[in-house]
């Protein structure tokens, strides 16, 4: 078990923490496991790579353009399916999205063909060498990225008007739509606001690990994991428990070889669930 | 002597008859189904009897998802990991200890049953989402492990020896009987006492306990059977699939085609996931058979409009709108017949 492997490893899980932030917040506000989280962060990765394709945009210029797309969808969604189906109850909250995941997987898979692609970038190609260890510099990058995004979105939340209007939305619904917070628009902005941070996630993801149609369901996983891992809301948990993740992960490919990898993850997080539903670290935000 | 008149359940002698009398009704009309089942398989080609055995499979497959989400509320989208250790143990005994595909078949379903026992003692502490998500977790972690244990030739997968795989007709009738069997539990279990406690704990889970009902010990109950209905559907499509992968046996999709199936004909009924195992097999899957992408882009697409448009699923609102169009259409006769008493005039409204 050398040096480099367990700094990578808490590198990327500074990526699967920023999968995941976006997973806490409408998990937190909403009260729903989004399953179609997985396909959100997988098709942002696709969007970027069909912008390449189409105008030769790298990853990172591509960015922007897919962080927006992505809230568009995420605000479109929200409006015209997930709060009709929040209303009628949880169950139809967990078919709906699971539809949406299986409906997301197939049409990446018509679109794109079911085979594993990567996003291209001088990036990924890079290392640094810092002290003896050898960093991968997109690691590096998307756990800087990470650490922004959760930094950001804790300020949000706590200090910000609009993050104590989302907070009171979240808490008590009723109460915040009699005190004149429109809670459908909270809500479709808090999803919007998820699927960008999915967007980020997925392109670093991309261009970091590659993807293929069937990766949602590995990264929902990882997501729900860190997430139950630095409980509901808790977006310093989220940021902690994504490095722990990525530890915890690298360490058991040194120890039992690479196949074992997403087994170390779904153990993991089957204990934690079991042990802590409520996660290591308490509720955090909402 | 209050508690014991609550435990004893007052409402169980007015409840016992008509549940029960429904439910042998129910039955007597599965026996019929099956009869006519059979004369279809004698009747019909080859093409009938390998169609009816897939169908059959997922027919129990539906029933069996249906009995857990359905009856008990319990969304589970851990499908695979029964089919899997099922259609594995069932390979494995019969490869390496040369037992007979019936032997075979009971081990398979007694490693599901008894996985999904150990699995509901973790998995009944979670509600909702994270049970949702528990049962995902489990069976990602058997297919990842499957994978890589060399017992079990890794990724190389295992296959049933060819020669111990019954005919068609046979098979036919093993799917015939694995459906029956499955139907059969469910209607057991929901013209009963038993489902009607159920039913309790499925609408209200802390009011459950307090009418003396054991919601773990049911909730058990049905998560054992449920696996265990899961294993005989996967003895089936083990049995008919002859060789096998881990990724295709613990593949989310034995997930998607149940869930899909019971949503779209009627969670929580009897008939709506037969009606929708056939319905998404017949419609979809054998249409599409050489399109395996486009079919699952119209499960999903037919999924999602059902839940928004019919959330309870087509069965019951055919039932629904058959009897809103007898009663539109006969008002007059019934009323002929027996005249309702007067109604009591309503209070003004202002």
């Amino acid at each position: 078990m050398n040096a480099t492997t367990l700094v990578n490893g808490v590198l990327e899980g500074g990526l699967y923490a920023l999968v995941a932030l976006g997973l806490s917040l409408v998990f937190g506000v909403l009260r729903l496991i989004n399953l179609a989280h997985g396909v959100l962060v997988v098709g942002a990765a696709y969007a970027a790579l069909e912008l390449f394709d189409l105008l030769h945009l790298g990853p990172f210029v591509a960015l922007p353009i897919v962080i927006v797309v992505a809230a568009l969808f995420g605000y479109v969604l929200q409006r015209v399916m997930l709060t009709n189906l929040l209303l009628k109850g949880p169950e139809s909250g967990i078919v709906g999205t699971f539809a949406l995941a299986v409906l997301g997987e197939a049409a990446f898979a018509a679109a794109f063909t079911s085979n594993g692609v990567s996003l291209q970038s001088s990036l990924a190609t890079t290392s640094v060498k810092v002290g003896g260890v050898t960093l991968e510099l997109v690691l590096v990058v998307a756990c800087a990225i990470a650490i922004a995004c959760a930094g950001g979105l804790q300020f949000g939340l706590k200090r910000t008007r609009a993050g104590s209007v989302l907070r009171a939305a979240a808490k008590d619904p009723s109460t915040a739509e009699l005190m004149g917070i429109n809670v459908r628009l909270v809500f479709a902005l808090t999803v919007a606001l998820a699927a960008a941070l999915a967007a980020v996630g997925g392109v670093l993801y991309g261009v970091s690990t590659g993807f293929a149609p069937t990766s949602d369901t590995s990264l929902l996983l990882i997501a729900v994991a860190v997430v139950v891992v630095g409980g509901v809301g808790n977006v310093t948990g989220t940021l902690v428990a994504g490095l722990a993740m990525g530890l915890a992960q690298a360490v058991s490919v040194s120890l039992f070889g690479g196949g074992y990898a997403d087994f170390t993850i779904y153990v993991l997080f089957f204990v934690v669930l079991i042990a802590r539903p409520k996660g290591l670290f308490g509720q955090g935000a909402f | 002597m209050v508690t014991t008149a609550l435990s004893r359940a007052p409402g169980r002698l007015a409840l016992a008859l008509p549940l029960q009398r429904r439910g042998a009704g129910a039955l007597g009309a599965l026996v019929v189904a099956g009869a006519a089942c059979l004369a279809l398989g004698d009747v019909g080609g080859a093409g009938v009897l390998s169609l009816g055995t897939t169908l059959f499979a997922y027919i129990a497959l539906a029933q069996a998802w249906n009995i857990l989400g359905g009856f008990s509320g319990q969304m589970s989208l851990g499908v695979g990991a029964f089919v899997g250790t099922s259609a594995y143990a069932m390979a494995l005994t019969m490869t390496r200890l040369g037992w007979s595909w019936p032997a075979g078949m009971a081990a398979g379903v007694v490693v599901a049953g008894t996985l999904s026992g150990l699995l509901a003692f973790p998995l009944l502490r979670l509600k909702g989402d994270y049970f949702a998500v528990g049962t995902l977790a489990a069976t990602m972690a058997l297919d990842a492990w499957f994978d890589n244990w060399s017992f079990v030739n890794k990724s190389t997968g295992v296959s049933v020896p060819i020669q111990a795989v019954p005919g068609q007709t046979e098979m036919y009738l093993i799917g015939l009987v694995v459906a029956l069997i499955a139907v059969g539990s469910a209607i057991v279990m929901r013209w009963s006492t038993f489902g009607v406690r159920l039913l309790a704990i499925r609408e209200d889970d802390l009011a459950a306990p307090l009418l003396g009902v054991n919601v773990f010990g049911y909730r058990l109950v049905v998560m054992v059977v449920s696996g265990m209905l899961i294993g005989l559907a996967g003895g089936v499509f083990a049995l008919s699939l002859v060789s096998f992968v881990p990724d295709a046996m613990f593949a989310m999709s034995w997930t998607i085609e149940a869930l899909v199936m019971v949503v779209i004909g009627g969670m929580g009924t009897v008939i709506g996931p037969i009606v929708g195992a056939v319905a998404v097999y017949y419609g979809i899957t054998t249409e599409l058979a050489n399109f395996p992408t486009l079919s699952l882009f119209f499960e999903g697409g037919l999924l999602l409009v059902v839940v928004r448009f019919v959330p309870g699923g087509l069965w019951p609102f055919v039932v629904r709108s058959t009897r809103w169009l007898l009663e539109r259409r006969g008002p007059t006769v019934r009323i002929a017949r027996a005249t309702p008493p007067p109604s009591p005039p309503s209070p003004p409204s202002s």
